[in-house]
C-alpha cells in the first residue's frame, strides 16, 4: 500500500465527507529531523502504527509506540516528538470532526449510524480514558486501509461505506479501550476503577450504558454483577455516592446548597433536596444546620 | 409479632438481618461500600457512605419484609469490624476517612513498642497484640505526622461508634470494640492511663465504653419518620464481629473454639479467663465483664484463594468467581491429602498470628517432577488451612479444645471444612446459610429481652447441624507434612526479612492516576 494524505477542503476525494479532516499513511525510510511537529487540533486523532518504533510525546508524556499500538489524541491535546524527529516506520491515521449538539452533548454528526445517546456515549467514554494509547490493536490500521480504498475506488455504494467504517473505527476504539485492563477475572479491582472514575467525575449524568461500557460490559452482565457484587444496582450506588459526598460536603459551610446538588450530580437543588430527604430523613439545609452547630 | 435487627459494619460492606424471636431470618440484605489505598501502607473508608448505605439497607429492610407483615421492632442491635478508628471534630464531623483494622501506617511504631517493656506492659493489661492495627498505634501514628488533625480531633471514634452517633446523637462504644483498641485495661474494664499517654490523649477523647446490652440512646426525629420505628425503639450497642461470630457458633464453654474463614481468618475461644502469653501472639477481648473472646488472627484467608483463582482459575465467563473457585476445588479433590508433598506457606499478606510477622511471604515448597496442576491447587488450599491449624495449635497448649465449630464464606465450603476435621483430627460442626455473626447480634438482643437469661444459656441453644467427622489416615498424612510446614515457617525469618526488603527496594513507584478531563 501506498503512502497518501488527504485533507478536508484540499482533496477532492473528501468532499462528501466533511466530517473527516484529515486522513493518511505514512511510510517513513529514515530518520527525519523537524518533520514531526507538535501540534493540536479541533477534532479526534487516531493513528495507528504498522511497522517500527516511535517514540512520542501526548499532552507532553513520553510514550513509545510499536506496531498494533493505537494512539488516541483528544481534541487540543498536543501531539509531537522530541526535536519534532519521526522516527522510522509507518502508520495510518485519520482525523475526525466531531459535532457539538444543542443539549451540550458531542456527537460523532447526522452522517453517522449512531443514535444520539450511542453516539454521545461513546464520545464520553473516549473522553474520560486515562491512557491514550491502545495496545494490540491493529483494527485500526486495517479499517483506515478500508477507508482508503473506497475513498479511491469510489465504487457504487462506497459514501455509505466509508461513514459506515468511521462509526466502525470509533466503536472499536471505545470498545477495545474499555476492555483494555479488564481481564475478566478480578471484579473488585474493576469495580474499584469504576468508582474511582464516578468520583471523579460525579456530575456527569451517568447512564447505566456508560457505565458497563465504561469497564468493558454489556449492559445485562454490567448489571448483574454490580448487584450481586455490591448488593445495589448501578444506578442506587451511583446515589449512595453521590449522597455520601453531597454529606461531606453540606459538612463545610462556604459551598451553596445549589452548587452541591450541582457538583455532586443532580440535575436540580428541587431534586437533590427529595432524593436526600427520602434517603436521610433531612433537607439538606436541615441537615447542614445541625452539623455547622456547635453543642 | 415482634422482631429484632441486626446491622454488622464489616470490611467490605453492611450487612442486616431480621430475625423473629426464634432466631428465624425473614430477611436480609447487603451492601458494599470501598476501601481507599491512597498510599501503600493506608486503608481507608468514607464515613459517610458507611452511613448512607446502612440507612438505605435498613430502610429497605424495613420496607420490604418487616413493615408489610407488621412486625414490631423490639430492637436493632449494632456488630463491627474491630480497630477502626475516625477522627472527629467538636461537632461530630469526620476530619478525613475512617482508618480501618487494615492499615499498616503505624507498621514504625508497632515495631518498636513491641519489642519495648512498655510494650509488654501494655499487651498484658489491653489484651490488644501490638501491632500496627490497633487504634492504640494509629491514634499516636495521628500525633506524630498528622498534627494538624490530632489537634482538631474532639473524639476518636471506631467506625460504630459514629454511625451510632449519626442515628441517636450519642458517643458510646460497647466493652468488645473498646477492648480491641489497645487502650482498655481488660481486668479493670477502664481506659488503661498507660496507654493514653503512650497515645498523647486523655480519657475524654474517647467514647463512653458500656456493655454490649446498653441502650445507645434514641433514633432521631427524622430518622423516626423516614425508616417508620417508633421513638422507642432499642438501639443496642452491641459488640465485635469476631465476638459476634463466637457467640454465635455457641462457642461459651470449656473445650470449644471456633475458626472464621472470610477473607482474613481467625480461631477463637471463650471463657472467664484471659490466654497469657509471653511471646504476644493472642488476643483477648471483652465480651461480658466475665467473658473473654481469645484467639490469632491470621491475613491470609479467603483471600489467597481469591488470589490464586484470579492467576490460574478458568474464567470462561467474566468474573464468575464463584463457579472458577468451584472448578479449582473439583481439581483439588482429585489430588490426595498432602499434594503428594507439595508444601504452600500462605504469607502473601504478611502474616499476624502466630509468626507475627509482616515481612513473611509466600512460597510453594517441596516441588518434584511429577507434580502437576491440581497440586498447586489442593496444595494451596492446604497451606491456607495448615495456617489455621498452626494457630490452632498453640492455642490447644493452653485450652483443650474438643470440638471446633467453622464458619466464614470460605469456612463453610464443605471440602475446607473436612479438610480442617482432618488436620485438626476433631469433629468439626458447621450451619450452611447462616451468618454467624449476625446470629450472635440476635442472641445479644434476644438475652437483652429476657428470652435467655444469660449469654451462657442463649449460647447452650445454638445447634449446628452438619458435622464433619476426622479421618485418621488423612490426619496423619496432614500432621507428617505439617511438621515441615511450622519447620519452614520458623526457619525463613531472615530470608523473609531479605526478600520483603528487596521487594520494597526495587519496588517501581506506584503509578499515579491519570487526571480525567471533561
Amino acid at each position: 500500500m501506498n503512502q497518501f494524505v488527504l485533507q478536508h477542503g484540499k482533496s477532492a476525494e473528501l468532499r462528501l465527507f466533511p466530517h473527516i479532516l484529515e486522513v493518511g499513511i505514512k511510510k517513513n525510510g529514515s530518520i527525519q529531523l523537524n518533520t514531526f511537529l507538535t501540534t493540536a487540533a479541533e477534532g479526534l486523532r487516531i493513528y495507528c502504527i504498522m511497522e517500527g518504533r516511535f517514540e512520542w510525546c501526548i499532552d507532553q508524556q513520553p510514550y513509545i509506540l510499536y506496531p498494533g499500538d493505537t494512539a488516541l489524541i483528544l481534541p487540543d491535546v498536543p501531539l509531537g516528538s522530541d526535536n519534532s524527529v519521526l522516527d522510522i516506520g509507518a502508520f495510518a491515521w485519520i482525523h475526525i470532526d466531531m459535532e457539538k449538539q444543542d443539549n451540550g452533548q458531542i456527537h460523532p454528526g447526522k452522517w453517522s449510524g449512531l443514535s444520539d445517546s450511542e453516539g454521545a456515549a461513546i464520545w464520553n467514554l473516549i473522553s474520560l480514558n486515562g491512557t491514550p494509547v491502545l495496545s494490540r490493536f491493529s483494527e485500526a490500521g486495517k479499517i483506515i486501509k478500508c477507508i482508503y480504498a473506497e475513498l479511491f475506488g469510489q465504487e457504487i455504494g462506497y459514501q455509505a461505506r466509508v461513514n459506515h467504517q468511521v462509526d466502525e473505527l470509533l466503536i472499536q476504539v471505545t470498545r477495545h479501550m474499555t476492555k483494555q485492563g479488564h481481564s475478566g477475572r478480578d471484579f473488585p479491582k474493576t469495580f474499584m476503577h469504576l468508582e474511582e472514575v464516578l468520583r471523579r467525575n460525579l456530575s456527569h449524568q451517568w447512564t447505566v450504558e456508560e457505565m458497563a461500557a465504561l469497564v468493558g460490559l454489556g449492559t445485562t452482565l454490567f448489571n448483574e454483577r454490580v448487584k450481586s457484587y455490591s448488593g445495589f444496582s448501578p444506578i442506587n450506588y451511583l446515589i449512595n455516592i453521590r449522597i455520601s459526598e453531597a454529606i461531606r460536603l453540606l459538612k463545610q459551610p462556604d459551598i451553596s446548597v445549589t452548587d452541591i446538588a450541582l457538583d455532586t450530580g443532580f440535575y436540580s437543588s428541587q431534586h437533590f433536596s427529595t432524593t436526600f430527604k427520602k434517603l436521610t430523613g433531612y433537607k439538606p439545609s436541615e441537615f447542614r444546620k445541625n452539623h455547622l452547630s456547635n453543642k | 409479632m415482634q422482631c429484632i435487627i441486626t446491622i454488622e459494619l464489616g470490611t467490605n460492606g453492611v450487612r442486616v438481618f431480621a430475625f423473629d424471636l426464634e432466631g428465624r431470618v425473614i430477611g436480609s440484605m447487603k451492601g458494599y461500600h470501598p476501601t481507599f489505598h491512597t498510599e501503600p501502607d493506608y486503608s481507608e473508608q468514607d464515613p459517610e457512605q458507611i452511613f448512607i448505605t446502612t440507612l438505605y439497607l435498613l430502610k429497605n429492610l424495613l420496607n420490604e419484609y418487616v413493615h408489610p407483615k407488621k412486625y414490631k421492632v423490639a430492637s436493632i442491635c449494632f456488630c463491627a469490624s474491630m480497630h477502626s478508628v475516625l477522627a472527629v471534630d467538636r461537632n461530630g464531623n469526620p476530619l478525613g476517612n475512617a482508618i480501618t483494622w487494615a492499615d499498616n501506617r503505624a507498621r514504625q511504631e508497632a515495631q518498636e513498642l513491641r519489642s519495648s517493656a512498655v510494650g509488654k506492659a501494655l499487651y498484658a493489661a489491653t489484651g490488644t497484640p501490638i501491632h500496627p492495627m490497633s487504634p492504640l498505634l494509629k491514634i499516636a501514628w495521628i500525633g506524630h505526622h498528622d498534627q494538624e488533625r490530632f489537634r482538631l480531633t474532639a473524639k476518636f471514634l471506631s467506625i460504630k461508634s459514629y454511625i451510632i452517633h449519626q442515628l441517636t446523637g450519642e458517643y458510646m462504644t460497647d466493652y468488645s470494640i473498646a477492648s480491641a483498641t489497645g487502650l482498655m485495661n481488660i481486668h479493670s474494664i477502664a481506659w488503661e492511663p498507660d496507654a493514653l499517654q503512650y497515645a498523647g490523649i486523655t480519657a475524654d477523647k474517647l467514647p463512653d465504653a458500656t456493655p454490649v446490652f446498653a441502650a445507645a440512646g434514641r433514633l432521631k426525629k427524622a430518622y423516626q419518620q423516614s425508616l417508620n420505628l417508633p421513638a422507642e425503639t432499642k438501639i443496642l450497642i452491641g459488640s465485635s464481629d469476631g465476638c459476634m461470630a463466637t457467640l454465635g457458633d455457641g462457642v461459651l464453654g470449656e473445650g470449644k473454639a471456633t475458626i472464621t474463614i472470610e477473607d482474613s481468618g481467625a480461631v477463637r475461644v471463650m471463657g472467664p479467663t484471659v490466654l497469657k502469653d509471653e511471646q504476644m501472639r493472642f488476643f483477648n477481648y471483652l465480651l461480658t465483664e466475665d467473658c473473654y473472646v481469645s484467639g490469632g488472627p491470621t491475613n491470609n484467608g479467603g483471600n489467597i484463594f481469591e488470589w490464586f483463582t484470579r492467576q490460574f482459575g478458568d474464567f470462561s465467563h467474566p468474573y464468575d468467581m464463584e463457579s472458577s473457585m468451584q472448578q479449582l476445588i473439583e481439581e483439588a479433590s482429585k489430588v490426595p491429602a498432602g499434594s503428594d508433598g507439595l508444601l504452600f506457606l500462605p504469607y502473601l499478606l504478611g502474616e499476624r498470628a502466630p509468626i507475627w510477622n509482616a515481612d513473611a511471604r509466600g512460597a510453594y515448597f517441596g516441588l518434584n517432577i511429577k507434580h502437576e496442576r491440581q497440586h498447586f491447587v489442593r496444595a494451596t488450599i492446604e497451606g491456607i488451612l495448615y495456617e489455621m491449624y498452626s494457630i490452632g495449635k498453640i492455642l490447644g497448649e493452653q485450652r483443650n479444645i474438643k470440638s471446633l465449630s467453622v464458619n466464614g464464606t470460605f469456612g463453610v465450603i464443605p471440602f475446607w471444612t473436612q479438610m480442617m476435621a482432618d488436620m485438626f483430627n476433631r469433629p468439626v460442626r458447621t450451619r450452611q446459610r447462616s451468618h454467624s455473626v449476625s446470629f450472635g447480634a440476635f442472641l445479644v438482643s434476644a438475652t437483652e429481652m429476657g428470652i435467655y437469661k444469660s449469654l451462657d444459656e442463649a449460647a447452650r441453644t445454638v445447634e449446628l447441624p452438619d458435622v464433619y467427622r476426622p479421618d485418621k489416615q488423612r490426619h496423619a498424612i496432614y500432621a507428617d507434612y505439617f511438621n515441615v510446614f511450622e519447620k519452614l515457617s520458623a526457619r525463613l525469618t531472615d530470608e523473609f526479612e531479605a526478600i520483603s526488603a528487596l521487594q520494597r527496594k526495587h519496588a517501581l513507584p506506584q503509578p499515579s492516576l491519570t487526571p480525567i478531563k471533561n
